[in-house]
């Protein structure tokens, strides 16, 4: 019995190490972002800035023909298809139609890579670590779905 | 049909129809469920490769799949290691098929001497450990194609493009001669989840044990049939082994009956409990979405 208390504590000081890692990382990222944002307020350029960026947008927006796009590629066990939709020459939504074959876990852990695709506005994003297989397929079935798209 | 009449069965047909009940939980886990391992283990992956990253811990599927299956260990010891993982059952396969094509030939299988498999024992350990440190610093996703996990769980999903996978099948290839020689190879010496598994503080209520008085003097046929070479615990104690894969084959193998689990309610109806908690895990397993 004094094995399982030794094992017990170790794990709850395992668990609380990783909660209190967990912690101070978001704390952090909640000051870095306290600070991104007075920075972006004291500068002057904001405005500038703004436009900028949506002239940006403008520019990049565009380089595919609005409409769903369909794409298929192999994944971990089979195909997977995925419907691209465009609306103002951006990517706005990437939804999977089928993946038959794949894994839950994994997929729902390759379907971390959609909002990587739309932030880009590309195909061309690292694959999720842990689930390369299913993320590889996403990634290029809808590179797939571009290409028609870009035509 | 008194055959089949389930409180005058023979020893021997109560061993049988306990291997079958066995065989039959081990294949349905293995054709339906046979991620959970890989996706459990890709929990502690992901764990190491974020504080590498010093990136944050998400709750992703993975690793919830982690946490839930360490959690049902601790309650009910390692059940899932001996009757629902496709690699474990993968292993009892092979070493059956070996002990078979054995007896065919009227040959003596070969075993590995208990001296080389104690201190084999630790190499889990250090396969955990070499696996989380290259996931700490970052450098594990260029180690694709030396996995022989990777190649079993492609092999399962029948797809067979092992190009670059050269090392991996050749690791796999030798892990099913070592599966074939010594019943459960992979799990007592290789698998890093089992390492994982091992150090968990089980609770003692579910585990089988022994009433010490009443064994035959210098029998040890329950060590004997052990995977894991275990000598049981006495009745009372409160220990746990960390290798036990509650196989419950020691159960059978006892001259004396002597072997059950503490609790008054399963004491004698251990087959039964072994199919519910095989639908606990089930369920566990739908809840997850694996």
């Amino acid at each position: 019995m004094k094995t399982f208390w030794v094992r017990a504590v170790n794990l709850l000081v395992i668990a609380a190490l990783l909660i209190g890692y967990n912690a101070v990382l978001t704390l952090r990222d909640k000051d870095d972002q306290i600070a991104k944002l007075t920075a972006e307020l004291e500068s002057a350029n904001l405005y500038k800035q703004a436009v900028l960026q949506s002239q940006d947008a403008a520019a990049s927006g565009g380089a595919y023909t609005d409409g769903i796009w369909k794409g298929t590629a192999q994944g971990f066990g089979g195909d997977i298809q995925v419907e691209v939709t465009v609306e103002g020459g951006s990517i706005t939504d990437i939804s999977i139609v089928s993946a038959e074959k794949e894994d839950g876990a994994y997929l729902s852990m390759a379907e971390d890579i959609i909002p990587k695709i739309i932030d880009a506005q590309s195909a061309e994003v690292d694959t999720i670590s842990g689930a390369t297989f299913s993320s590889t397929g996403i990634r290029n079935a809808v590179t797939q779905a571009l290409e028609e798209a870009a035509e | 049909m008194s055959k089949f009449d389930i409180h005058n069965l023979t020893k021997k047909q109560r061993r049988q129809m306990h291997s079958w009940l066995r065989a039959a939980i081990q294949l349905l886990y293995f054709l339906f469920l046979p991620s959970a391992y890989t996706a459990a283990f890709a929990g502690v992956k992901y764990i190491f490769t974020q504080l590498g990253a010093g990136e944050k811990i998400g709750l992703t599927s993975f690793v919830s799949v982690l946490i839930v299956l360490c959690l049902y260990t601790i309650v009910f010891g390692r059940f899932f290691c001996g009757f629902a993982c496709a690699f474990g059952s993968f292993g009892d396969a092979v070493h059956a098929l070996y002990v078979w094509v054995c007896k065919k030939i009227r040959k003596k299988p070969v075993k590995l001497p208990e001296k080389v498999t104690e201190k084999m024992t630790m190499l889990k350990y250090i396969v955990l450990a070499v696996i989380a440190i290259l996931c700490f610093k970052g450098v594990y996703s260029q180690t694709q194609g030396y996995s022989p996990w990777d190649v079993f769980s492609m092999l399962h999903a029948f797809n067979f493009k092992l190009g670059g996978y050269v090392l991996g099948v050749v690791l796999l290839v030798l892990i099913m001669i070592g599966m074939a020689l010594q019943e459960r190879f992979f799990c007592r010496f290789l698998c890093p989840m089992g390492a994982v598994f091992s150090w968990l503080p089980m609770l003692p209520f579910f585990t089988l044990r022994r009433e010490r008085e009443q064994c035959i003097k210098g029998c040890s046929a329950c060590t004997k049939q052990c995977p894991s070479d275990i000598g049981l615990p006495e009745a009372g104690s409160l220990d746990v082994s960390g290798d036990c894969f509650q196989c419950q084959k020691c159960i059978d193998t006892c001259p004396r009956a002597n072997i059950h689990c503490g609790l008054p309610g399963i004491k004698g109806n251990e087959v039964i409990f072994t199919i519910i908690r095989a639908l606990i895990l089930f369920g566990l397993f739908i809840w997850l979405g694996i």
